[in-house]
């Protein structure tokens, strides 16, 4: 019964951290492709941190292979996540706010458009590669 | 990616979730993987190129990931103490832009790994690809300009370019995005 474990509580304190930073950023960023940063990086450096400390605090092998496939499901999923919302934001038309300078890609609530010259694009793709789907 | 790697990539997730290795979960493991690649096909790639598995090249590829994944956890501790340096600062420079780069990867998996890749790394996020699959629309905080943005990401692609396949990949794959 000691109250600190070095290996448990460490690195649950070091993800607490970055996952309290990622709050702190969600709320102060200006708009929602900055507040992306904030919860996609951190989040998953901080959820690292915690179940690492979590698989020492139960100190079983089932625990750390079980927390090792949760994290890898977390690494996959949070860009994808991330990738989804801004993207989604931007085509619908959200304005970022930039003051580092230009918009390069220009596409600005442009989704209707970006949705048909997509599906151009797989028509083009499934008649170049002359295989039939499925 | 194709059948077999995918089927044995879902045994071993499944074994990670057990949490115990034995051959008869890794067997369970294997018979869920076929009946998940069964039915859901969309997610195999274009079928096993069946070459004499060349070991130089193997290795080469190996070494490729390694280096990857090296630079990857370096880059990503790099990010997380930038991105938390900014929002505990009083007043942060964000510099907020959105930058295009032109790709040289090609392959489908190369580019999702590429996009996964630069959300995870100090200073951008994805956000599109032009529908011609050759330019990559990437939000930036915390950069000196559009021009320090694009070497980041480009720099990550250096990383990648080693790992994609030549010969095939340049024609599309039969995989939907």
């Amino acid at each position: 019964m000691d109250d600190f474990r070095l290996a448990r509580d460490l690195p649950i304190l070091f993800g607490a951290f970055f996952v309290l930073t990622a709050a702190i950023g969600v709320v102060r960023f200006p708009d929602l492709y900055s507040r992306l940063h904030a919860s996609s990086k951190l989040v998953t450096l901080g959820s690292a941190g915690i179940f690492l400390g979590v698989a020492f605090a139960l100190s079983d092998a089932a625990a750390f292979t079980r927390l090792a496939a949760v994290l890898l499901f977390q690494f996959l999923t949070t860009p994808l996540s991330a990738y989804l919302i801004a993207q989604a934001a931007y085509l619908r038309g959200l304005p970022p706010i930039l003051t580092g300078g230009v918009d390069e890609w220009g596409a600005l609530g442009r989704a209707d458009e970006v949705a048909q010259a997509d599906r151009e694009a797989q028509r083009l793709l499934a008649a170049e590669s002359g295989e039939d789907e499925g | 990616m194709n059948r077999p790697t995918l089927v044995s990539l879902l045994a071993v997730v499944w074994a990670l979730l057990l949490g115990d290795p034995a051959l008869r979960h890794l067997a369970v493991g294997l018979g869920l993987g076929v009946l998940i690649v069964r039915l859901f096909p969309g997610g195999v790639g274009p079928g096993a190129t069946l070459r004499r598995p060349d070991l130089r090249a193997s290795l080469r590829r190996g070494v490729a990931w390694l280096r990857l994944l090296g630079f990857f956890l370096r880059e990503l501790t790099v990010a997380n103490v930038q991105v938390a340096l900014l929002a505990l600062q009083s007043r942060p420079r964000l510099n907020p832009l959105i930058v295009e780069v032109p790709l040289r990867l090609r392959s489908e998996g190369m580019l999702t790994l590429l996009a996964f890749t630069i959300t995870l790394m100090p200073g951008t996020v994805a956000m599109g690809l032009s529908r011609d699959r050759r330019t990559l629309y990437a939000h930036a905080i915390g950069t000196a300009d559009a021009e320090a943005a694009r070497a980041s990401i480009v720099r990550v692609e250096s990383y990648l370019l080693p790992l994609e396949t030549p010969p095939s990949s340049l024609s599309p794959t039969g995989g939907p995005a």
